[in-house]
């Protein structure tokens, strides 16, 4: 019971608890409340510590005046504090520092302003020079494109005229008996050597 | 990190201010803050604002050092905190509050135990001698 008497924060006062009593009360250690008591306490009988009753009367006076000082004091804080919290809101320099900072507020929004004009400014100039900068580049885009059309149609007809160059010389089955005449009329003779130095030879023994 | 709610977040239901001490510092070396918390608030948890410290251990020149923001104090107590008896103790030391009269009972009783001490040991070198 003095322990949990202790837990609070009102000043702890010793009662006069008469000497013989068996406190029931018990704070909840170690132990739950079905664990059964020790042995070794079977016989215990547990006293509060003795109370001197002529210190007990010094102390309840000296405990009176105590908390009659105490009280005084929480009220003159409590009264300080007041006083002080009506000072800031409705005191003598409290509208002053309402002007000032209501001053002070409208100038830091002013130049708030100002910086977001400027920066607005700064912007625009810089995505009006990167549209142009896109245009320029998609115009260069589409030249690229139509130049690279007309190349690969440029080649392409040269491929064509080449071939038909080529198709003048063609075996068809017209001119088969005549080429392979000329064919066996000309023989070809592809032999030759070449040695270390890059001699080439080009007369070989044939039949 | 911008909080936007309350500055100690909990909603409390009938909980009070109290100026306590909460307990730091390592194994076998306590070191307490003298500190303003709701009631509800675990001993070393989460506090208002921190109200001075006081170190147990005596140091080198043999004395216990303890710190109050005497201001703050007062403000709070004006705002309706409670102190603890340890807290109640050591303000009353510092002058800030009365003395405390469980400290001046003490002290007595320490008084009464010496000289009876005294008398005794008088008394075994009487018989002795």
């Amino acid at each position: 019971m003095l322990r949990a008497l202790s837990r609070c924060h009102d000043p702890v006062f010793r009662l006069l608890a008469p000497r013989s009593t068996v406190l029931v009360e018990t704070v909840r250690g170690r132990k739950s409340r079905t664990d059964p008591k020790a042995k070794s306490k079977l016989g215990r009988i547990k006293t509060p510590p003795p109370v001197d009753p002529v210190e007990m009367v010094v102390l309840k006076e000296r405990f009176t005046e105590y908390n009659l000082i105490l009280r005084a004091l929480r009220l003159e804080f409590k009264e300080q504090v007041l006083r002080k919290k009506y000072e800031d809101e409705v005191g003598s320099a409290a509208e002053e520092r309402a002007k000032r900072e209501a001053e002070e507020h409208r100038s830091l929004m002013a130049w708030n302003d100002a910086e977001n004009l400027r920066l607005r400014k700064i912007r625009e100039q810089r995505v009006q020079k990167e549209a142009e900068e896109a245009e320029m580049k998609r115009r260069e885009a589409v030249l690229l494109r139509q130049q690279e059309l007309e190349n690969y149609i440029k080649e392409k007809e040269r491929q064509i005229i080449q071939l038909q160059e080529e198709a003048k010389d063609f075996i068809t089955l017209d001119n088969l008996d005549q080429r392979i005449e000329e064919a066996l009329d000309n023989p070809k003779n592809y032999n030759f050597a070449i040695d270390k130095e890059g001699r080439i030879v080009k007369r070989t023994a044939f039949q | 990190m911008v909080h936007l709610s309350s500055f100690l977040l909990k909603k409390y239901h009938g909980g009070h201010v109290v100026i306590r001490l909460a307990l730091g510092g390592v194994t076998n070396r306590p070191f307490y803050r003298i500190v303003a918390a709701y009631n509800k608030r675990a001993r070393d948890g989460k506090y208002i604002e921190q109200v001075g410290s006081y170190d147990p251990l005596p140091n080198i020149h043999n004395e216990k050092l303890v710190a109050f923001n005497y201001e703050r104090i007062k403000y709070w107590i004006g705002c309706g905190a409670h102190t603890t008896k340890p807290v109640a103790k050591l303000l009353g030391l510092a002058g800030f509050f009365p003395l405390h009269p469980m400290t001046i009972t003490e002290a007595e009783r320490k008084r009464k135990a010496a000289s009876t001490e005294v008398v005794k040991t008088e008394s075994q070198d009487h018989v002795e001698q």
